[in-house]
């Protein structure tokens, strides 16, 4: 077997102003891959791209699991992509990434497949959860959108069919205001009535109305036009199928970021397409199996929701999976400010939803995040963890929309199971866990939810409690009175000076009754200190 | 399309070897060009009977009803061909004749039996006794069942006895002469050189094999077989198995010809064809020696070079110096080569340099046909072995060259190359070699495209296209190509190239069609192509409604045209031209005026339908402008050739260009040139000079 090398530490790889990476994507119907390489500055560059049919969906949507043969197609398959990976010297497991969609997510067998594409080809999937995929799809969008002042204005409405899900992504200005995951696929569509014995415009009256629920709950999150200046709605269509659509029109040349594609085409196609078999459009228009059965489910389904929209075009954009783990990647631990920002957005808009004290979580997440960098040295968490504590601080609050006591444990299952834009589920546990804890009890061996997590997390999730608790602390004023304040490990205690203010009983009385998490943790108690304004 | 606008494949192929045949007649060509030229009509003609009439007779015999675009059955072709040919045989061996006068006259004459001198019969009464009798081996044959398994293509002599004493029957022997025997006997001259052909010999002492008998006739024959096996390739389920099997059946399909000396005897004639079982339409008899391909060899005898022609040395191309690196001289602009006015030597250059280059990564490429002891094959081993990734496809349905591509195939795969043995149901044609190099910016990818083989022998010969780049988005879809063809991959859309047998003829309509639009829009538009051959229906349709819309269609066509040019309402705005010269034409170019936005590309595949849709071909845009310049100047020099060139008539007949104005423009000796001259303009601008101040120019200084 080969064996990927395991991650290479970071401070030790060689400057090399370029680096080869590769991402594959084990989708419904194949498997796909991107070799790039990642520059310096962030940006990358798509060397090759590949795609092999393998039929994990027609197998999960129809028996709920993925036949032993199949399982063999894809390890051929990816046997033979880490082939073409040595060439490039790419074999270290932090230059190649692999996730799995719904196909695998969804398969009652998942870890039989994870476990034996592993053994067989060293190659470590990882099944994504539905809100991680639409932060990757943002990120692959994201890019292109920026490009396109106009569309930003825009009410867009990003919409990608897939074999087994159809994701959707409400953007206006560039904030993500709602996304979510639907189980409507085109192969699940198809395979669903392949189980019925209907003529073909039976089955097209199903597919319509299938769609159309969908379609239904999507146009309920759209915003309505706000005001004069309002820029109008845009549907932006990701997906092989609807490329593959836009590329039969009338020019032949290479598809753009957006092209614009009228609904018109759009629907003859559709129309054509699930007017033939299968067999049909294997045979005359050199289109795989897999690709023959999604075809026409999923362009109607693009149809449906543009004709719902009012609209007399489709944006097809030229974004994939690949291209958003690429940026993943380019960008490695260091999230991105705008997708940043727009998981804040998102959790703020959960937060009025229950009615927080807007202002008072804000001012808490900041504290937060300045106490998280002050105090570097001591947790020497990785930044993306400053992103969880922010979002445990701005929720700490929320569980007080169902009952003051005990409001900690209902802030726990409310972020636990809310939908945070980008947040995938392992991460909503740790947002979710932090802000328990900022009250009351230490973590303890017979909490749950805090021993299911790995050592390193429960360490993480410790020192976040930690200072999230000193945050609350310093904010319990509610005056928002403390703005800036320094930190310094000093002898026998980590002391935080808070300049500018006359005094900070109420903060310091806040900190003694917040517990010894701190301590625990640390090792050391924290101090608030004021630095008065000098005399005049 | 109706039949009559569609020339028959086979017929336009017998013209195109006429042609081949004009250039032996033309006395303005050297003599021994001359006999090659007749050389090569006749092995021409042996692959031609191989494959297209052992098809033809196959299709005969299973379904004699359907018929070709041109509207004729298979058994009204085969008597069209016959009749043809027939005529042909004929033109052969006048021209034999007037070619063996001009030799005579030079000194080289091929002698008969009854004007050998004394002193030499003695010398080949001995050679019999010695040496022929030994190696040959007269086999009687009584009847169908016990007639030998004669080699396909291969020359032999009937014999047939007087009857025995008291029986009415004549006797036959066959004396297979063998592929180890030596055709060519050179006999002593008083001056000059002498030579006497093997089966005229073996014919003066034939008595010698049959004591007791008498001998009442004996003439040479040669038969052709049936070479036209498809490899059936989901049955076998090793290729190269598979492969060895057709080698096997190829040399026992059969009989699809009989060439008989034509002094044969009504008995012996009526003999074999009873037993070889074919048709007085499948006999040709010859009034001279049989095989005259193998009259190819004659053309090399040493000391005669004034009457071959005039050697020309590949030029090196000025881009590539012979210190400088290739693979840097690529990175700095793209470069066009015309071969074998330009040598090829860089193409080997460049892959012996990546197989020793560090940072060279993967060399990935396509062998077709290759040279014996390839240089290539040998880097691509150096590269493998020093631990490079190196893939190849290996083309095993080449025809007629299986047997050496087997070869090739086992040696590479034993030093680690990986070593792919074509698409399943299509013949890789396509002529590619990538080459991955990791720089400080990043992979960089060094492609060389061709229109020719990657064999160095036949870079000589052929006039090819060679391009080398390492444009960004070329690389992407030549890495995307090799994924696809080695199965890494599904094939992917292309940004810049063309693939058959997905997008290539599309692609071609697509642009036939816009020239067609711009036509109408009242704009200038014209096609420009040169192909070996043009035979598939939907581009001929295409390029007439072209005609039909005013758009200017010029093609150089080599050898066979379906298309019927100049034909009122159908095709008046079509001209053909076609070369045969002594280099064999072999680039194929595309030029489409794009209103005034020139798109030019070249391409491995000629416009037949097998070309388009069963084998892996490429088309490829030429985007760098110098490229482009110097792409179009060749096409042009091509289309407006009239001293090689000839013109096709609507009738299917080719007629000589007459010069207008006296304008002699020789395409071949004009491109020479120019490779010459660029050389001559770099070691000018290189040449240190002195400028002396003559005292007769007044001294002045």
């Amino acid at each position: 077997m080969d064996v990927i090398q395991p991650r290479t530490d970071i401070s030790h790889r060689p400057a090399t102003p370029v680096h080869p990476v590769a991402v594959i994507d084990v989708g419904t119907s194949s498997i796909r891959m991107a070799v790039a390489e990642i520059h310096a500055d962030g940006q990358y560059r798509t060397l090759e791209t590949l795609s092999q049919s393998v039929s994990l969906g027609r197998d999960t949507f129809t028996r709920g699991r993925i036949a032993r043969s199949t399982i063999e197609d894809a390890v051929r398959v990816l046997r033979s992509y880490r082939k073409l990976l040595q060439e490039y010297g790419i074999d270290h497991s932090d230059q190649i990434r692999v996730v799995a969609t719904s196909a695998v997510r969804e398969a009652d067998n998942r870890l039989a497949f994870l476990d034996r594409v592993y053994s067989a080809t060293g190659l470590d999937i990882q099944a994504l959860d539905e809100a991680e995929v639409n932060r990757i799809t943002y990120l692959s969008v994201q890019p292109l959108l920026k490009t396109k002042p106009e569309l930003a204005a825009a009410r867009s409405v990003i919409m990608e069919i897939g074999g087994g899900s159809t994701e959707i992504l409400v953007v206006h200005r560039g904030d993500v205001l709602y996304s979510h995951t639907f189980r409507l696929g085109s192969l699940r569509l198809r395979k669903m009535l392949d189980s019925h014995n209907e003529t073909r415009s039976q089955e097209r009256q199903i597919m319509r109305t299938q769609i159309a629920l969908t379609v239904e709950e999507i146009i309920r999150h759209v915003p309505a036009a706000d005001g004069p200046d309002d820029q109008g709605v845009e549907l932006i269509a990701l997906g092989g199928d609807v490329r593959y659509a836009a590329s039969q029109g009338t020019n032949q040349s290479p598809l753009h970021d957006f092209e614009r594609v009228p609904l018109a085409h759009l629907q003859k196609l559709a129309d054509k397409t699930l007017d033939r078999s299968v067999d049909e459009l294997v045979r005359r228009d050199h289109l795989s199996i897999p690709e023959a059965e999604s075809l026409g489910p999923s362009l109607l389904g693009y149809v449906l929701l543009a004709q719902r929209l009012k609209l007399n075009h489709v944006l097809v954009c030229d974004a994939n999976l690949r291209d958003g783990l690429l940026q993943d990647m380019a960008a490695r631990d260091a999230w991105m400010d705008d997708f940043h920002e727009q998981v804040v957005r998102s959790a703020v808009s959960f937060g009025r939803k229950l009615q927080f004290d807007e202002n008072h979580s804000l001012h808490v997440a900041n504290l937060s995040r300045h106490l998280f960098e002050q105090l570097q040295k001591e947790h020497e968490l990785p930044p993306r963890f400053g992103l969880i504590l922010y979002l445990a601080a701005l929720l700490h609050e929320i569980g007080f929309f169902i009952g003051t006591r005990g409001y900690h444990k209902h802030t726990y299952y409310l972020i636990i199971n809310s939908e945070l834009f980008g947040m995938s589920k392992q991460d909503l546990q740790l947002v979710a866990t932090v802000a328990r804890y900022h009250r009351r009890s230490s973590p303890k061996p017979t909490h749950e939810m805090y021993m299911r997590q790995s050592r390193e997390h429960r360490i993480a999730i410790s020192q976040m409690a930690a200072i999230l608790r000193v945050a609350i602390a310093l904010g319990r004023s509610r005056s928002r009175r403390v703005r800036e304040l320094q930190c310094s490990n000093e002898r026998n205690q980590i002391v935080i000076t808070v300049p500018d203010v006359e005094e900070l009983a109420l903060e310091q009385l806040a900190l003694k009754q917040s517990g010894s998490l701190f301590e625990e943790i640390f090792g050391k108690p924290p101090m608030i200190r004021t630095k008065p304004l000098p005399q005049a | 399309m109706s039949p009559e606008h569609f020339i028959n494949r086979e017929l336009s192929w017998i013209e195109f070897n006429n042609r081949v045949l004009d250039e032996a007649v033309n006395e303005a060509n050297p003599t021994l060009e001359r006999l090659k030229f007749l050389a090569i009509t006749a092995s021409n003609l042996d692959e031609f009977f191989m494959v297209r009439v052992g098809g033809l007779q196959m299709q005969s015999r299973e379904r004699g009803i359907s018929t070709d675009p041109s509207g004729l059955t298979a058994d009204q072709q085969l008597a069209a061909i016959s009749e043809r040919v027939h005529r042909m045989v004929a033109d052969q061996y006048s021209c034999l004749a007037a070619i063996d006068k001009a030799c005579e006259e030079a000194g080289i004459r091929r002698v008969s039996s009854n004007d050998l001198r004394e002193k030499q019969a003695r010398f080949l009464s001995q050679l019999f006794d010695r040496e022929i009798s030994a190696i040959l081996s007269p086999q009687a044959v009584v009847g169908a069942d016990d007639f030998p398994l004669l080699a396909n293509q291969s020359l032999n002599l009937c014999v047939q006895l007087e009857p025995r004493a008291g029986e009415e029957d004549s006797l036959f022997a066959v004396i297979p002469l063998g592929q180890s025997t030596q055709r060519f006997i050179s006999v002593q001259a008083e001056q000059g050189y002498e030579y006497i052909l093997l089966e005229e010999v073996v014919e003066m002492f034939i008595d010698r094999f049959f004591t007791g008998e008498k001998v009442a006739a004996c003439v040479p024959f040669r038969i052709t077989r049936n070479a036209d096996m498809a490899v059936r390739e989901d049955m076998a389920s090793d290729l190269l198995a598979g492969m060895e099997e057709v080698l096997d059946e190829r040399k026992t399909g059969g009989c699809v010809r009989l060439e008989i000396g034509d002094n044969v005897s009504q008995a012996t004639l009526q003999f074999l064809m009873n037993t070889l079982g074919i048709t007085e339409q499948d006999v040709y008899r010859a009034p001279g020696p049989l095989e005259l391909s193998a009259f190819f060899r004659q053309t090399d005898l040493k000391g005669f070079d004034h009457l071959r022609f005039e050697s020309q040395r590949p030029q090196l191309s000025p881009e590539f110096e012979h210190a400088t690196s290739v693979l840097e001289s690529i990175g700095q602009r793209d470069v066009l080569l015309y071969h074998p006015f330009e040598s090829f030597e860089p193409v080997v250059r460049m892959i012996e340099e990546a197989a020793d280059d560090p940072d060279v990564l993967a060399i990935k490429q396509t062998l077709y046909r290759t040279s014996r002891n390839s240089p290539i094959v040998a880097a691509l081993i150096r590269a493998a072995e020093s631990g490079k990734y190196v893939t190849v496809l290996v083309e095993l349905k080449a025809r007629f060259d299986e047997a050496r591509n087997i070869n090739w195939a086992r040696e590479m795969e034993q030093a680690g190359v990986q070593v792919v043995f074509g698409v399943k149901g299509l013949k890789t044609h396509a002529k590619i070699c990538v080459i991955v190099r990791r720089e400080p910016q990043g992979i960089r990818r060094y492609i060389h495209f061709g229109t020719g083989n990657y064999n160095e022998m036949t870079a000589r010969l052929y006039t090819d296209v060679s391009y080398f780049t390492t444009d960004e988005t070329l690389g992407g879809d030549a890495s995307a190509f090799f994924n696809a063809i080695t199965g890494y991959s599904q094939p992917q859309r292309f940004d810049k190239l063309e693939m058959a047998p997905i997008g290539l003829r599309e692609k071609l309509l697509e642009l036939i069609a816009g020239e067609i639009q711009r036509k109408k829009d009242g704009s200038d538009a014209h096609i420009h192509a040169k192909v070996n051959s043009l035979a598939d229906p939907t581009l001929i349709q295409a390029l007439y409604e072209a005609s039909q819309a005013g758009v200017e269609v010029k093609l150089n066509i080599r050898g066979i045209c379906c298309l019927r040019p100049g034909v009122k309402g159908l095709s008046e705005n079509i001209e053909v031209v076609s070369i045969v010269d002594r280099y064999l034409e072999h680039s194929r170019i595309v030029h489409f005026h794009h209103g005034g936005d020139d798109i030019v590309f070249f391409s491995s595949a000629d416009w037949m339908p097998r070309n388009l849709d069963r084998r892996v071909e490429l088309l490829i845009p030429v985007e760098s402008s110098h490229c482009r310049r110097r792409l179009l100047k060749i096409l042009r020099s091509c289309l407006h050739d009239n001293v090689k060139g000839r013109k096709l008539r609507s009738n299917g007949s080719y007629d000589p260009i007459k010069p207008s104005k006296g304008k002699r423009h020789h395409s071949q000796q004009f491109l020479y040139a120019e490779a010459c001259e660029a050389v001559q303009r770099q070691e000018d601008s290189q040449r240190t000079v002195f400028v002396p101040y003559w005292a007769s120019d007044g001294g002045a200084i």
